[in-house]
């Protein structure tokens, strides 16, 4: 009278095996769950009576305990529905207990007896190893994703017992069409004049350099973000692993291929809470914002709206590329690799050439305060944006398309990769000198801007990397940074004039 | 009440009375001895039939009356006496000449610096806090070539123009000095960036308030500070303005008294010079150069040193991106366009541009600094 069916939970983006016992005995009638179930999961007892009876399968008037092993572990979501029922099902003797060895049971169970998807099925598939998962017909694609060998599928819990039992074979799995329903990102040649904020898009791109764009309304700041994806190569193998795992653990549908291969654009409004942000809230901690952003672009419109609590939960992730949320009762490392983008005005009116600005001094300096600090110093780029002008609306035809640009990003992400082992954005400070040489005219530029208080000693090393990466896109990675690559760095790092007085350099 | 403080101290406190207006304070001290005028204020004394009338307000009344028992009277002289400041009665002698006719005199003036200033000629420098560039040293410029034909130079000490009047006054060869005239008391440095400006101006030219120390700067206040610029002035000049500037108070307060006006031009499209540009159409004189004050205030101007531009002057391209930026402010983008430049090429330009300090740039967008190439 008891059995045991392998099952899995989710914990940020990691699954955890868990084994669902169940014990059928005599007593008084009744069903319990032990294990540190969550509500979600407490409830799957009633949803678990009414598939199996509804399925036209008997409730045993017995006494039954779920245990879901490891029983310390706290245990969230109605995903261990049909474990439950096939634990059941097994103990009361309606199917052999041998056919259910080499399985791994996923998904929610309707009232109907239908299977659900849940959240996280790939992660939890990953848990698996060499057992066989058994996942609603609706996940089939994620598990599909990750799942080294042939995955079983079913729109009814009846369709299962029944090929378990040797009734009927195994549905059929579903043969999707291949559809490319990866999203389409819109192309940069729609974009007129702005040949500097294309430039940065680009440097951005090659170097892995975080972009703040400032300018007023209506100037093209978010049309230019959303052009960013574009740029930037396919997610390497393990990359797109990561980013499939987080997706489908947050719940968020993937595309036909099952697995993640373009980098995601993330696009949190100013209201977004800290969690939804950074992830965490329910007790499987599920990823935020900048984890679904993992090897992709985050986008921050109105970066200074932004609550200043959720912009310093930022810090962590752009220094080390994860998110480590923490619990009472669980922690989780998140991936969160993200290139940052950022769209400011620069004032609270929006501002536009010196002079145009209605705004006094406090309002200006509490606005730019906000952004000002730690965060603003992450930002190798800053860019002004501003409207565009009547040439450049008329200009026929527009500018260079994304595949242009694109190719350029590819040949110098790969000759840094080759021959510096990472991103220009990385390189340590004390490196710069071995693979960024200035040239003597270069250098006795910087000098000029530094004894100028036109540079901070943290803005000179990011200077220098951006000028490696505008030297990478120009040709020779191995050459000496020159003059005319710093002065185009200068000018891709526009001081914000917080006051009469006050710049931030 | 004590005896043993002098008339000032009790028109010092006065001052510092909540709604206590100029028209108000004006009211008690044209008809009370200052020490009267305090019982009065506090309720200890009857006013004069005449002037009851401007002190029915019983709030007003209810919060002079707490503020009588306070230790304010003690207070407000001891700071005084502790900063140093002259406090001037209307009927004292020294009460400046320029005030005493004033349609709205004030009714005590504090004072710090060189009373004898105002007796030599002056001319107000009045604009926009938020000024741009090219304004900014408009205004420094003027201020020192004025002060340098010995002409004292009047102004706020706000940010912006005011502050660059006053520095340019101060950077001077010649005799000419600066007279600031503040809405706040002396003791509140305001704003916060302009102290070192502040003890400057208190030690080398005259610092004058209505206010008595640790009045804070309320909006209220700079109208009516705005009228004393205008009073104290021969000629008013504004630098920048824009359609609705708070320095169009003073421009009005200068018509008021038949003060004449004049204005610095700037680019149609500058909106921080469309209020100066407006006041032009409506007959403002024009400055362009010192000489234009200079002869307006009928003096003789040859004797105003030269000044020699020491920044090497710009050739080939940067000298084509210079005269593009000219002409109003530009971004980078707009320069390359302006100029058939590359992109990287016109970086290279502003880059040695802005060295040699041709040109600077704010929030990305590139403006000409100092006087245009002749």
């Amino acid at each position: 009278m008891l059995a045991a069916v392998r099952s899995a939970t989710l914990l940020g983006v990691e699954g955890r095996a868990v084994t669902v016992e169940v014990h059928v005995s005599n007593g008084l009638p009744g069903f319990q769950i032990v294990g540190l179930p969550d509500e979600a999961c407490r409830e799957s007892r009633d949803r678990v009576r009414a598939a199996v009876m509804s399925s036209g399968l008997p409730w045993p008037s017995n006494r039954v305990t779920v245990n879901l092993a490891p029983s310390s572990q706290r245990k969230g979501g109605s995903g261990l529905d049909l474990a439950i029922a096939i634990g059941l099902l097994v103990a009361n003797g309606d199917i052999p207990g041998e056919a259910v060895e080499r399985l791994g049971f996923l998904g929610e169970l309707g009232l109907d007896g239908s299977l659900r998807a849940v959240a996280g099925v790939a992660p939890m598939v990953g848990a698996f190893q060499e057992l066989t998962p058994v996942v609603p017909r609706a996940s089939f694609r994620e598990a599909r994703a990750i799942s080294p060998g042939p995955v079983r599928v079913a729109l009814y819990l009846r369709e299962i017992v029944d090929a378990l039992t040797g009734v009927a074979p195994w549905p059929d799995e579903p043969d999707d069409d291949f559809v490319d329903d990866e999203p389409v990102v819109p192309d940069l040649s729609d974009v007129r004049g702005q040949a500097t904020a294309r430039m940065a898009l680009e440097v951005a791109a090659a170097g892995g350099h975080h972009l703040l764009l400032v300018g007023p309304p209506g100037a093209g700041k978010t049309m230019l973000a959303q052009r960013m994806t574009g740029l930037l190569p396919s997610l390497t193998p393990a990359m797109a692993l990561e980013a499939t795992m987080v997706h489908s653990a947050a719940g968020v549908r993937l595309p036909a291929v099952g697995m993640i291969r373009r980098p995601p654009f993330r696009a949190p409004h100013h209201s977004s809470s800290m969690v939804s942000l950074v992830g965490g809230g329910t007790s499987s901690l599920r990823p935020g914002e900048i984890s679904l952003a993992h090897g992709g672009v985050l986008f921050l419109d109105e970066l200074g709206e932004f609550s200043p609590a959720v912009l310093d939960g930022l810090r962590q992730p752009l220094e080390e590329g994860v998110i480590r949320v923490a619990r009472a009762r669980a922690s989780a490392t998140l991936p969160a690799r993200f290139l940052l983008i950022a769209a400011t005005n620069p004032c609270p009116c929006g501002g536009g050439p010196p002079g145009s600005c209605d705004c006094d001094d406090g309002a200006r300096l509490r606005y730019l305060r906000r952004l000002s600090g730690p965060l603003l110093d992450r930002f190798d780029l800053r860019v002004g944006v501003a409207k565009p002008g009547v040439d450049d609306l008329l200009q026929s035809g527009g500018g260079e398309c994304t595949a242009t640009a694109a190719a350029r990003v590819d040949r110098a992400r790969r000759a840094a990769i080759d021959t510096r082992g990472m991103l220009n954005s990385e390189i340590p400070a004390s490196h710069l000198d071995l693979v960024a040489p200035l040239q003597p005219a270069a250098r006795l530029m910087l000098r000029n801007e530094l004894e100028r208080e036109r540079l901070t000693g943290r803005g000179y090393h990011r200077i220098r990397r951006v000028a490696r990466t505008i030297a990478d896109l120009e040709g020779d990675p191995t050459e000496a940074v020159g003059e005319q690559h710093v002065a185009m760095a200068l000018q891709l790092r526009v001081r914000l004039r917080v006051s009469m007085r006050e710049q931030v350099a | 009440m004590s005896a043993d403080l002098p008339p000032e101290a009790y028109a010092s406190a006065l001052a510092s009375f909540p709604h206590m207006s100029i028209h108000r304070l004006g009211a008690l001290l044209r008809h009370h001895p200052p020490d009267e005028a305090y019982a009065i204020a506090i309720g200890e004394h009857a006013p004069s039939g005449l002037i009851e009338r401007v002190l029915v307000d019983d709030d007003v009344r209810a919060a002079w009356q707490r503020a009588g028992r306070s230790a304010l009277l003690h207070e407000a002289w001891q700071r005084c006496v502790g900063l140093g400041l002259r406090v001037l009665l209307y009927d004292d002698a020294d009460y400046p000449v320029l005030l005493r006719n004033d349609p709205l005199p004030p009714p005590v003036l504090f004072a710090e610096g060189d009373l004898t200033l105002l007796g030599g000629r002056r001319a107000a420098i009045v604009g926009t806090r938020n000024a741009t560039a090219a304004g900014r040293d408009t205004a420094t410029t003027l201020g020192r070539q004025l002060a340098d034909a010995d002409v004292h130079v009047v102004s706020g000490l706000a940010r912006g123009i005011d502050g660059c009047a006053h520095r340019g006054a101060l950077q001077t060869v010649g005799a000419g000095r600066p007279i600031a005239v503040v809405a706040c008391g002396h003791d509140v440095e305001y704003p916060r960036e302009h102290r070192a400006l502040w003890r400057s101006v208190a030690e080398r030219g005259l610092l004058l308030s209505e206010s008595p120390p640790g009045t804070s700067p309320e909006a209220f206040r700079f109208p009516m500070r705005n009228r004393v610029i205008a009073a104290l002035s021969e000629v008013v000049i504004v630098v920048e303005s824009r359609h609705r500037g708070g320095s169009l108070i003073t421009v009005n307060e200068a018509i008021e008294r038949g003060i004449p006006l004049m204005a610095v031009p700037g680019g149609v499209h500058n909106r921080a010079a469309s209020g100066t540009n407006q006041l032009i159409r409506d007959g403002a004189n024009v400055v362009v150069d010192v000489t234009d004050v200079l002869v307006a205030l009928e003096m003789d101007h040859r004797r105003s040193p030269g000044f020699v531009d020491p920044r090497p002057r710009p050739s080939g391209a940067d000298l084509v991106v210079y005269e593009s930026c000219a002409g109003e402010p530009r971004t980078i983008d707009g320069l390359a366009l302006a100029c058939s430049l590359s992109l990287v090429d016109t970086a290279m330009a502003v880059a040695r541009l802005e060295h040699v300090g041709w040109i600077q740039q704010s929030d990305g967008w590139f403006e000409a600094v100092g006087s245009p190439l002749r």
